[in-house]
């Protein structure tokens, strides 16, 4: 198990590596020079030299790459051309709470609506209830959220008045944003659900369960359900990689000022260094989460570790 | 053997049989082409789709040759029109003609996708091919690059490079297909791994036929209904990301009516004129649906193992 761990630390390493090479590259393909950006058009060329020297991009660009990449360990992602001078690592520290919480209610509606939905469908094929979970997998991953989102805000906000338009704040401006963003994740857990649970149904022991009399409702929670969840699990960490990256299109439609508008923003204002920077932390992020998923396939399925 | 066993199934044949024996098969089966094409056919959901997406190029191709107004003319004594006999849908708040806006941003939706799959193709196939083929270390550092570009989110990705290099229809093509290759470029590696060791390979070299020639002449007319199949169900979602970028902002910009542009224009509006909103939501939504489902009627009819059936 050990060294199945370290192999799979020693795959990630490279991939974050190539990972912040491309965006380092990318930001400095970018128009402009970022010393002129920060001081604008009437700066003493005098202190722009200082600066420069001081940002170290008067030095050949391999070394700042080296110097990017060792204060992005450190939390540096360097400072904000939008809002002179402020640190983006305070940006992301105020604005990625956010994101996370509506990130991880939308993978617990999700979960919870998906998972037994998919059980339902797959113990009852070919019934309404498992035309409807194909249903609502297809819409999921076929309608765009913000299409959801603004069907969503025609009939709750602007028809019936129930929930605020948009803003944070209050749990009522997260109703809406949690359900936009928990419908393709539960798309995506109900079908997987579905598919994994009749894979298992097909099994021998799932046969001679049943051929021994045993409830069928042992048969499918006992037996079934519990060699689907390996697989279940995996589409969980799936889930939340679309969660978190429908927040970007969720929070600016709904006004929440998390890491997604702060992404968008940044695209507005020009500000490279913040874009860099939210790059960087997803693909962490995401890389982090295929990482503990499949360390938790490998602890719950011994059979992986000897590949 | 006894004609009354029946043609004989797999046990009742002795093992005199071998050549019955059925060889394990990996990868698609080809099917021929008339057959295929008969599955979609007998398919009606898939042949529904496919009208609809003919209809949508067909008025993508036609409404804005044959529309008396360019996209971008207004009318600003005429705006919010409903519909009419000058104006099939109304007009938008700048009074533009919502149908002219809906077919040109129906083109450019249509040419981003099937721009964006086709690079996403063709850097898939050169990379897989040479991956898959070649092996060691052309393989290893084919796949690293692969790994790391894969590691991308893709609207992120898209987010990046269209954020910080512009937002140009060429910029967003590029943007879309380099998140999707590595994709491609994995399953057409993993279909010519199998590939490469059937015994026409073998006896294309023993022919004495160039890697060059083996790979163009014997193994992509092999791998080509995988791609086709991949490559029609991701226009879909390369169509979802480019709106999304649009109806951001950070994508197709203003006056070119993309339908995410039209979305976010009319968003502005929603309590009011709610119906600018739908239209091109709807237009959207059933487009990409209709990919979706042609796509996956395509991939039962070419590889029966796949599908919607499971």
């Amino acid at each position: 198990m050990s060294q199945y761990l370290v192999h799979r630390l020693l795959f990630v390493v490279p991939i974050l590596l190539g990972a912040s090479l491309l965006v380092f590259v990318v930001g400095r393909l970018a128009p402009g020079d970022p010393v002129h950006i920060l001081f604008g058009d009437m700066a003493d060329p005098r202190a722009e030299a200082r600066a420069r020297a001081e940002l170290g991009l008067d030095r050949p660009i391999w070394q700042q790459y080296l110097r990017y990449l060792g204060r992005a360990l450190r939390g540096d992602l360097g400072v904000s051309y939008a809002f002179r001078g402020r640190p983006i690592s305070a940006m992301v520290g105020d604005a990625f709470p956010i994101t996370v919480q509506v990130g991880l209610s939308s993978i617990v509606v999700a979960v919870a609506a998906g998972l037994p939905l998919g059980v339902i469908a797959a113990v009852y094929r070919g019934s309404a209830v498992d035309r409807f979970s194909r249903l609502l997998a297809l819409a999921g991953m076929s309608v765009p959220s913000f299409v959801v989102a603004i069907v969503f805000i025609l009939v709750l906000a602007v028809q019936l008045h129930l929930l605020p338009v948009g803003g944070w704040g209050k749990w009522q401006q997260g109703v809406m944003p949690v359900l936009v963003l928990a419908l393709r994740p539960m798309a995506y857990v109900t079908r997987l659900t579905r598919t994994a649970m009749l894979q298992v149904f097909d099994e021998d022991y799932i046969r001679t369960a049943r051929s021994k009399g045993l409830p069928e409702r042992l048969v499918v929670l006992r037996h079934t359900l519990r060699n689907a969840a390996i697989t279940i699990l995996t589409t969980v960490g799936i889930a939340l990689s679309l969660a978190l990256t429908g927040g970007v299109v969720v929070e600016s439609v709904f006004g929440i000022p998390g890491m997604g508008r702060a992404a968008v923003q940044a695209v507005f204002q020009r500000d490279y260094p913040m874009i860099q920077a939210v790059v960087l932390l997803y693909t962490t992020i995401f890389l982090g989460i295929n990482l503990v998923t499949d360390l938790l396939y490998a602890v719950m399925n011994p059979r992986i570790r000897y590949h | 053997m006894c004609p009354g066993w029946g043609g004989g199934t797999k046990d009742n044949v002795g093992s005199g049989a071998v050549a019955k024996i059925k060889m394990p098969v990996t990868g698609p089966v080809p099917v021929r082409r008339r057959t295929w094409w008969r599955r979609v056919r007998r398919d009606r959901l898939t042949l529904l789709a496919g009208a609809v997406l003919a209809l949508t190029v067909a008025m993508a191709v036609v409404v804005p040759i044959a529309s008396p107004y360019p996209y971008d003319f207004q009318d600003l004594l005429g705006v919010f029109q409903m519909p009419s006999r000058g104006h099939p849908l109304g007009t938008d708040h700048y009074g533009r003609d919502l149908l002219t806006r809906l077919a040109f941003g129906g083109r450019i939706s249509l040419t981003v996708g099937g721009m964006a799959v086709l690079v996403q193709v063709i850097v898939g196939l050169v990379v897989g091919a040479a991956s898959g083929f070649f092996g060691g270390w052309v393989d290893h550092a084919l796949m690293r690059v692969t790994d790391v570009v894969f590691a991308f989110p893709t609207l992120l990705f898209a987010i990046l490079v269209t954020g910080i290099l512009g937002a140009s229809l060429l910029n967003i093509v590029l943007a879309l297909s380099m998140a999707g290759w590595p994709a491609m470029a994995r399953t057409v590696r993993a279909e010519i791994l199998g590939l490469k060791e059937k015994e026409f390979v073998e006896a294309a070299r023993g022919l004495g036929a160039t890697s060059r020639r083996i790979i163009v002449r014997h193994l992509l007319p092999n791998v080509f209904y995988l791609v086709a199949v991949r490559a029609s169900l991701d226009i879909g979602p390369i169509i979802i990301a480019e709106a999304t970028l649009s109806f951001l902002g950070i994508g197709i910009q203003p006056p070119t009516p993309s339908w995410g542009v039209m979305i976010a224009d009319a968003f502005q509006h929603i309590r009011t004129f709610p119906y600018l909103v739908l239209v091109p939501s709807a237009m959207l939504s059933v487009t990409i649906l209709a990919f979706s489902f042609f796509g996956e009627g395509l991939a039962e009819a070419l590889d029966p193992r796949f599908g919607r059936a499971r």
